[in-house]
């Protein structure tokens, strides 16, 4: 008897031995550039190196499960996948229903403007410079974190409010305002990168305070999964330390997106 | 989601940082308009084709098409040619208040003259061949007889287009302005309370529109004295 039971347990260890640990991965598999498919079919994109290297890290085996975004946090607890790696915010709606893990990307905003205007919002520490907001008309869109942001910290300043990115763009190009304040990742992609934005550069630091911007974009995964979310986090430190999540923001923007501290 | 009647009453006073814009538009676009469109309609009454023709395609293009389009091609059409950013034009074009301000404008005188138009061709011909028979000129009897009777007549219609440029100035709102309706857009934003605010804001529209009816309604009865008995 002792030794049939004996002889099962030990089966059961040799099977999770010979296939490692599989975790299915939700992504929308069309964000481009933080998940998506190259020409090629291949899914590229900061998401997936982030959900691969984390993956060699807690050395389990990775499969993608392509998920519409607004059905993610529904198909992750009816267990059609582990873990959401798809640029999720983490808000505290989400975290109602939902674990996240330690921030793998930031959410954050920077000021936009002419090169020819040397704007001086700024002091060199990166410290706010409130005086050299004087005469400088800022372009925001309406009730976002940068709205907040602005109102708070610079409560004199100038503000033209848009209801779209696009609106906004073409009134900074036309100089009816002097810089714009938004996501210097979108800003980079569509704007900075093409010909259209050649004349223009980022003012002062990347703007990162979390009562403002929230914490960031983390791994998604159902609650009571504790064992789990500690290795991710483990393996979501040693890539920010070791560089590697610079490293893979780097082959999309020409700065990092990773949390600093 | 509950109905929030204090909210009401606090946005109410916050939309007023608005009336300003709104009333600044309403009148400087109402001037501006009518005196183009006086200038339209003798135009356009004209027998002389090289008069009349201009006028009625301006009234065609601008009451074919949707102000916000115009507003649009206005601000963000106009901006994108570097001639008109280098041109002398650009001090007005560059602010979005005389962008909505040319564009209101050229509209109230597009409709305008058309009601004016209405107004003078519905005075009587019997009048006017009184005046000629009392040997009154052509002009005289256009400044004496023709014109009091035709401001008469396009009152009520002036009248409803004055309203409707109220609630068109609601417009500028799309092009960063801080009107009634750009402030509720605003607050809006901030307090997820869309209801409250949007009833705020049409408050504050009909308490304008009620001034703008008394007006009126004064106006005709100073043009129409003579019939008062």
């Amino acid at each position: 008897m002792n030794v049939v039971v004996s002889s099962i347990v030990l089966s059961f260890m040799m099977a999770s031995l010979a296939s490692a640990e599989t975790l299915r991965v939700g992504m929308e598999c069309t964000y481009h550039p933080f998940n998506y498919r190259d020409s090629s079919g291949k899914l590229q994109g900061y998401d997936v190196d982030v959900a691969k290297e984390v993956a060699v890290r807690i050395g389990a085996e990775l499969t993608f499960v392509c998920q519409k975004w607004d059905g993610m946090i529904p198909a992750l607890l009816a267990n059609k996948f582990d873990i959401v790696v798809a640029s999720m915010s983490i808000t505290n709606k989400r975290k109602k229903k939902i674990d996240f893990s330690y921030p793998y990307r930031v959410s954050i905003g920077q000021f936009i403007g002419p090169k020819s205007k040397n704007l001086k919002l700024f002091n060199a520490d990166g410290s706010l410079n409130l005086k050299g907001f004087n005469g400088v008309r800022i372009g925001i869109e309406r009730a976002t974190t940068y709205s907040n942001w602005i109102e708070a910290k610079v409560p004199d300043a100038d503000i033209a409010f848009y209801d779209s990115n696009e609106a906004m763009y073409l009134d900074l190009k036309a100089g009816r305002v002097d810089a714009i304040m938004t996501n210097p990742m979108k800003a980079f992609l569509r704007f900075l990168s093409k010909p259209d934005g050649a004349g223009y550069e980022v003012v002062g630091p990347q703007l990162a305070e979390e009562e403002y911007f929230g914490i960031g974009v983390g791994i998604g995964m159902r609650k009571g999964n504790d064992a789990l979310m500690a290795r991710l986090d483990k393996a979501l430190k040693s890539m920010t330390k070791d560089g590697s999540l610079e490293r893979f923001a780097k082959k999309i923007f020409p700065f990092t997106i990773h949390p600093l501290d | 989601m509950e109905f929030d009647f204090a909210l009401i009453v606090e946005s109410v006073p916050k939309m007023a940082t608005g009336i300003g814009i709104t009333l600044q538009l309403l009148v400087l676009a109402t001037i501006i308009g009518t005196a183009l469109a006086v200038c339209t309609v003798l135009m356009r009454i004209s027998k002389i084709p090289l008069l009349s023709w201009p006028a009625m395609v301006y009234i065609y293009i601008f009451r074919g098409t949707p102000m916000l389009v115009q507003i649009f091609l206005i601000y963000y059409g106009l901006s994108q040619f570097q001639a008109v950013r280098d041109s002398f034009f650009w001090i007005a074009l560059r602010d979005p208040f005389w962008c909505a301000i040319i564009a209101f404008s050229v509209n109230v005188g597009a409709y305008t003259a058309e009601i004016l138009r209405g107004g003078i061709q519905g005075v009587d011909e019997g009048q006017l061949r009184a005046a000629t028979a009392l040997g009154l000129s052509k002009s005289q009897r256009f400044i004496h007889i023709t014109t009091p009777i035709a401001i008469r007549l396009a009152l009520p219609a002036f009248g409803n287009e004055t309203v409707s440029l109220l609630k068109s100035t609601a417009l500028a709102s799309t092009i960063t302005m801080f009107d009634i309706t750009g402030v509720a857009r605003t607050i809006m934003a901030q307090t997820f309370a869309p209801y409250e605010i949007f009833i705020s804001a049409a408050i504050v529209y009909l308490f304008i529109a009620w001034f703008i009816q008394i007006g009126v309604a004064l106006a005709e009865r100073r043009f129409s004295r003579h019939m008062q008995r």
